[in-house]
């Protein structure tokens, strides 16, 4: 951020007088509100399109009043939330339950910041990317559980405990199956490990093709993420049918809305995490944005990594609305019995074919066959 | 668990889901699977024979009472008086619709077929009186005075025709009896045995 605002000071005679950090901290700024401006923009259409998506699959039509086809129901849905009475239940802990919604918004919303949205657009292009992801997004499991403990109800108890338990336990296989791309690019930097997956093998030169281990650690990783992310059909922390809402029962008004923000950035943090570390994140196949006019390069390769993104996110809203919800005992059955000991062979196996083929991809062997 | 049974579950889970998604995504992209009827705009077409809200087509109701009889939850009531004709005059007909169960006996059972279930079933109201249909909007006494009045007119009309005629016969009578007299005076008792026949 610093030599972005350096750069800017020298490149704009007008912000000579201007001292460095003010133009730093503004930037920071601008770039904080730009982030935030786009995961609440992607969580009201995102809510918009996942009704849609529902109806269309259960043979429905989803919301069609409000604006030409329903359009405009995420801005009725926000000014409803905003516009609703907060309301704090007589004997909950009146602190924390305040405090819980900000914890679970902050722990899904920090994610975005080292989002590899494209070439040069990304807030902070930390050297332990997936590091700080997995740690900021532990934050969500503080918040759930606060919520559920202040709430002094018994199914926010119940929501918040269980939701502590699943998030705690697929945070093992989310990190494990995420290792693989780390080990490929050398490197902890979303921003590296996107420019690993470039080049001229196109889609093949993803992190999904690299080798067989890869490609299963793709899927073990989308399955994981949805759990660690409470998505349905693992959102028993929410069961709607047995704890009402679970954790956030007792919230209304805008900090239900915070709760319910979270969990759209979370779906999108999955999907982005999955497309950065398998799906080649923002590359263009066969050439590298990089080398194009600083925006037309950014232009591009942000559309191509939404494009994948927005896949990704609908496939997870189709995964929603088929599977039924499992029961706590398969969740956790699924995570130490299946997901956790299949990551860890993974991993084995991505290290071993990293160090028998010296760090090369079957397609790479294939493309260095013919030359 | 053996390694097998392991890799089985794991084998199962992916084609089951994948099975599930196959189908969701049929059902997805085929608009044509869409049953959502947009109820204000669009109405299903009322078929044949539907029971919807019950008429009773007053001109050729014959106040039987049939359906009062008949009605196993008594939501019909009428009152009736018999007219000047001696034909039954209606004078209320209720039905209350918020206790109809459309069980449809009533209509079976109306002799002169003025009693029909129509093809409406909206209604809505703030009070349940507003759910009893009248279908007479007239007062019941002011009609039962009307007809009462009819009646009695016509039973005046018909005493005094009656009266007429009974004097028109007996100044016949007298007439005759005069004339009779006057041309058998002596022979009476035959004038009298005449008579007895």
């Amino acid at each position: 951020m610093e030599a972005l605002a350096l750069s800017l000071v020298n490149a704009v005679p007008l912000l000579a007088g201007v001292p460095l950090w003010a133009v730093t901290l503004l930037l920071i700024v601008a770039a904080a509100a730009v982030i935030l401006v786009f995961a609440l923009t992607f969580e009201g259409v995102g809510s918009f399109v996942l009704r849609k998506v529902a109806g269309d699959i259960q043979a429905r039509i989803g919301p069609n009043r409000v604006g030409p086809n329903g359009i405009l129901q995420f801005v009725a849905d926000g000014v409803k939330l905003v516009l609703k009475e907060d309301i704090i239940p007589a004997n909950a802990d009146r602190l924390l339950f305040k405090l819980a919604p900000y914890f679970v918004f902050v722990g899904s919303f920090a994610a975005f910041v080292v989002v590899p949205f494209g070439v040069g657009l990304i807030a902070a292009d930390l050297n332990i990317g997936i590091y700080y992801v997995m740690a900021v997004t532990s934050l969500v499991v503080i918040g759930v559980l606060l919520a559920g403990w202040a709430s002094n109800n018994k199914w926010a108890l119940l929501g918040g405990m269980r939701a502590a338990a699943q998030i705690v336990s697929y945070e093992i296989p989310v990190g494990m199956a995420l290792i693989p791309a780390v080990l490929i690019a050398g490197s902890l930097s979303l921003q590296d490990i996107v420019h690993s997956q470039g080049g001229l093998l196109g889609i093949f030169g993803w992190n999904l093709f690299h080798n067989p281990f890869s490609f299963f650690s793709f899927f073990l990783y989308f399955t994981a993420a949805q759990a660690e992310t409470n998505q349905t059909p693992f959102d028993l922390p929410e069961a709607e049918s047995e704890l009402v809402s679970g954790y956030n029962v007792e919230y209304s008004g805008i900090r239900f809305g915070l709760f319910f923000l979270a969990e759209f950035g979370d779906m999108f943090i999955v999907a982005a995490l999955s497309t950065a570390c398998f799906l080649g994140g923002w590359n263009v196949p066969f050439f590298h944005a990089g080398t194009l006019p600083w925006i037309w390069g950014n232009l591009l390769s942000l559309g191509v990594f939404l494009a994948k993104a927005f896949t990704m996110v609908l496939i997870m809203m189709w995964v929603r609305w088929t599977l039924p919800r499992l029961r706590v005992d398969q969740l956790m059955r699924m995570s130490w019995k299946y997901l956790v000991p299949l990551t860890f062979v993974n991993l084995l196996g991505v290290s071993l074919w990293l160090l028998v083929f010296k760090g090369k991809g079957i397609p790479g062997m294939v493309a260095s066959l013919f030359g | 668990m053996g390694l097998k049974a392991y890799l089985n579950d794991i084998v199962e889970a992916v084609v089951t889901t994948a099975k599930g998604m196959r189908i969701t995504a049929r059902y997805g992209v085929d608009p044509k699977e869409e049953v959502t009827l947009q109820y204000p705009e669009e109405r299903w077409e009322i078929p044949q024979g539907y029971r919807g809200f019950l008429h009773n087509d007053i001109k050729t109701c014959t106040a039987c009472t049939m359906c009062v009889k008949v009605c196993p939850i008594d939501c019909i009531s009428l009152e009736s008086v018999r007219g000047a004709d001696k034909k039954m005059v209606l004078a209320s007909y209720d039905i209350n619709i918020g206790r109809c169960m459309y069980c449809g006996l009533c209509v079976e059972v109306c002799p002169p077929k003025s009693l029909k279930h129509t093809s409406g079933y909206e209604m809505a109201s703030v009070t349940r009186g507003e759910l009893i249909l009248n279908f007479i909007a007239e007062d019941a006494a002011e009609i039962k005075a009307r007809v009462a009045r009819q009646v009695a007119e016509a039973t005046a009309k018909a005493e005094a025709q009656a009266a007429a005629k009974a004097e028109a016969q007996a100044a016949a009578k007298a007439e005759a009896q005069a004339v009779a007299k006057a041309a058998e005076v002596p022979s009476s008792g035959t004038a009298e045995g005449e008579k007895k026949e």
